[in-house]
C-alpha cells in the first residue's frame, strides 16, 4: 500500500499526491484521406501497429482525432494521425518507412503533412516518390509539393516532408480496481473521454497498458521488464503500490503536442475513470529523475 | 492607407512605369513620387505629369485609377507589397516578378506574369497573349507563382513555363507550348495545338466544347484524379470562380507530348 495517498477524491475514488513523469520526444502530424471510413479504419489499423511504446517499438504512433473533409487538404474524410520518436533523425526513418508500407499499400489513401510548423522536415513523398520507378509525377501548389505515384487503383499522392516539432511523450495515469472487470471499465471510461481531445494519442491497444514496466531487469538484456509493484499476484511478495483491496490496475499513457494537452487529456481522463469500485488513480514515474515533465496529480486536478 | 494614382493621360504613345513600385517608393512624399522618372514613348518624363498622386506609400499598397490600358509594366519584378489596377491594364503587367500580389478589376493586354517567379495575379476580366509565358530566346517562362484571368486569354499560354499555376476563362492556340512544368486549367474553349512540344506539366481543359487534341497525344485511363482536388482547392482558396461540379467529374488522361517524352498530361473530362 502507498503511503503518499492523502485527501484528495473523486467519486469515492482515492488520487494519489504523485505525479506522472513525461519525457521530451519529437513528433510528427500526417493527415491520411481515404475514399471512406472502412479504408480510413484500415489505414489507422495498419499504420499505428506495433506501435504501443518506444521501448521495443520503432515510434508511438496512434490516431490523433478524424477529421471532415473541410479540414483535409483533398476534401476527403480524413484522420490526423501522430507519430512520436525521441529524435527527428529518427522520425525520418520511421514515418517514411510506415508510410510507405502501410498507407502507400492501403487502397484509395493519401498522406499529407498535419503541422504547418516545426523544427525540421523529414521526407515523406521525398524517397517514397522512387517506388514509381520513374514514372512518379510531382505538382507544387501554393507552396506544397506533393508528390503522385502511379499505383494499381490510380495515384498514391503524397506530400514531399513532414514537419517534425516538439512533443511529450509518456504522460500516465494507472486506475485501480477492486477487480479486473472494474478496472477495465473504468480504464475504458478513462480513454472514451480522452479519444475526443485533439493534439493527444493515447498509443497502446485499446488506449490502455495492462503490463505497464519498470526500468531495467534482473535479466541483462532487457530494457524494463514488468512493473512488479502493481501486479496483484505479486502482493505479498514484492513491496506493492497497489492500493488495499486493489486487484486489478490498467495504466493509461499519453502522448501529446505539448505539455497542456497531455495535461488537460490526464485530468479528463482521471475523472471519468474515477467512480464505484476504483479504489485509486496513480501514477508512474522514476523519481523525477529521468523526465523533464511532471504531472503531478493533484496539480492537474485543482 | 494605400498610394492612389488616378491616370489622366491622353496619349495614344505607351506610357511605360517599369521599376515603380512599392518597396522602391516607400517612406518617399507624393513630392518625390511626382518627380519620377517614367517613359513617355522614348522620351523620359515625371510621374506626375501623367498620373495625380495621392494617399500614401508607407504601406506598399498602390490603386491605380483610370484608363491604364496604355500604361505598360505595370508591377514588373514587383517583389512585396500590393498593387490594384481598379480598370484596364496594358502589356507586362507583373512581369518578372517574384513575391507581393497585383489585383486587376478590368482586362491586361500581352505578356501578363511574362517569366514570373512567385507572387500572385489575379485579372477579373480577359487577357491578351504570353499568359505566364517566356519571352523571345529565354530558357524559361514562369518559374513559380500563380496567374488568376478570370476571362479567355490569347495565345502561348504558359509557353515554356517551368513552374507555377495559371488559371484561365477559355485560351486561344498554343497553350502549353514547349510547357517544361507546372499547371495550366482552362475553364473554356480552347484554340488548337494544345500542349504542343510540352515535356511535363498539367494542362486541364475543362470547357463544354470537344477538343481536339494533336496526333502525338496518347489516351490514358479514365477516372476521377486526386490530385486535381488540390488545383480545386487552391483556386477555391484564392477566389477563383469555376464550376463545382468539376470536382466530381471523371477525366481522360492524355500523355503527350509524345516528341518530347510524352511525360505531360492533358485531362479533358469524360
Amino acid at each position: 500500500m502507498n503511503d503518499a495517498r492523502t485527501g484528495v477524491e473523486i467519486a469515492g475514488t482515492q488520487i494519489e499526491d504523485t505525479f506522472a513523469e513525461a519525457f521530451r520526444m519529437r513528433v510528427a502530424r500526417l493527415v491520411v484521406t481515404a475514399h471512406d471510413d472502412f479504408w480510413l479504419d484500415a489505414a489507422v489499423r495498419e499504420f499505428a501497429g506495433y506501435s504501443s511504446s518506444i521501448i521495443s517499438c520503432d515510434s508511438e504512433a496512434g490516431l490523433e482525432r478524424p477529421l471532415a473533409p473541410r479540414e483535409t487538404p483533398d476534401g476527403r474524410k480524413g484522420v490526423a494521425l501522430l507519430v512520436f520518436g525521441f529524435s527527428a533523425d529518427a522520425l525520418a526513418e520511421v514515418v517514411p518507412n510506415r508510410v510507405g508500407q502501410c498507407l502507400m499499400t492501403c487502397p484509395t489513401t493519401a498522406v499529407y503533412d498535419g503541422l504547418s510548423e516545426g523544427e525540421q522536415r523529414i521526407p515523406l513523398g521525398k524517397t517514397i516518390r522512387y517506388f514509381g520507378d520513374g514514372f512518379q509525377k510531382s505538382k507544387l501548389i501554393a507552396g506544397r509539393r506533393y508528390w503522385r505515384v502511379p499505383v494499381m487503383d490510380g495515384e498514391f499522392v503524397v506530400e514531399h516532408t513532414a514537419h517534425v516539432a516538439k512533443g511529450v511523450g509518456g504522460g500516465n495515469f494507472i486506475v485501480q480496481g477492486t477487480s479486473a472487470v472494474a478496472a477495465l471499465a473504468a480504464a475504458r471510461r478513462a480513454i472514451e473521454a480522452i479519444n475526443p481531445l485533439p493534439s493527444v494519442i493515447t498509443p497502446f491497444p485499446g488506449g490502455v497498458a495492462r503490463s505497464g514496466s519498470k526500468v531495467g531487469s534482473r535479466y541483462k538484456k532487457l530494457k524494463a521488464s514488468t512493473a512488479d509493484e502493481y501486479c496483484p499476484t505479486l502482493r505479498g511478495r514484492v513491496q506493492t503500490k497497489l492500493a488495499e483491496g486493489a486487484n486489478a490496475a490498467y495504466e493509461i499513457v499519453i502522448d501529446g503536442l505539448d505539455e497542456a494537452a497531455v495535461a488537460h487529456a490526464m485530468t479528463e481522463g482521471i475523472r471519468a475513470a474515477a467512480g464505484k469500485d476504483v479504489l485509486a488513480i496513480t501514477a508512474g514515474n522514476y523519481g523525477g529523475k529521468l523526465g523533464k515533465f511532471h504531472f503531478h496529480l493533484h496539480e492537474i486536478l485543482s | 492607407m494605400p498610394l492612389v494614382l488616378r491616370y489622366r493621360g491622353q496619349t495614344s504613345i505607351p506610357v511605360e512605369v517599369e521599376g515603380f513600385l512599392p518597396e522602391v517608393v516607400r517612406g518617399h512624399t507624393l513630392a518625390q513620387i511626382e518627380r519620377i522618372e517614367i517613359f513617355h514613348g522614348n522620351q523620359k518624363c515625371a510621374l506626375g505629369d501623367f498620373f495625380s498622386v495621392s494617399g500614401s506609400a508607407d504601406d506598399a499598397c498602390f490603386e491605380f485609377e483610370g484608363d491604364l490600358s496604355g500604361v505598360h509594366w505595370i508591377g514588373a519584378k514587383l517583389a512585396a507589397g500590393e498593387i490594384r489596377i481598379e480598370g484596364s491594364a496594358g502589356r507586362h503587367v507583373g512581369s518578372e516578378m517574384t513575391g507581393g500580389t497585383i489585383h486587376v478589376a478590368g482586362d491586361v493586354s500581352d505578356w501578363v506574369g511574362g517569366e514570373m517567379h512567385g507572387g500572385l495575379i489575379h485579372v477579373r476580366g480577359r487577357a491578351g497573349h504570353f499568359v505566364g509565358a517566356a519571352y523571345r530566346g529565354s530558357k524559361r517562362g514562369m518559374t513559380g507563382g500563380t496567374i488568376l484571368v478570370h476571362g479567355p486569354v490569347g495565345d502561348e499560354t504558359g509557353h515554356t513555363m517551368r513552374r507555377g499555376l495559371i488559371a484561365v476563362g477559355g485560351a486561344g492556340d498554343f497553350t502549353g507550348l514547349n510547357m517544361i512544368a507546372g499547371t495550366v486549367p482552362v475553364f473554356g474553349p480552347v484554340g488548337t495545338r494544345t500542349g504542343a512540344n510540352m515535356r511535363r506539366g498539367t494542362l486541364g481543359l475543362f470547357g463544354e466544347a470537344p477538343v481536339r487534341l494533336l496526333p502525338t497525344f496518347r489516351p490514358g485511363n479514365c477516372d476521377k484524379l486526386l490530385v486535381l482536388q488540390l488545383v480545386f482547392a487552391e483556386l477555391r482558396r484564392l477566389g477563383y470562380p469555376f464550376d463545382e461540379s468539376l470536382c466530381e467529374r471523371a477525366y481522360r488522361m492524355h500523355h503527350g507530348d509524345l516528341v518530347t517524352g510524352g511525360r505531360g498530361e492533358v485531362l479533358v473530362p469524360a
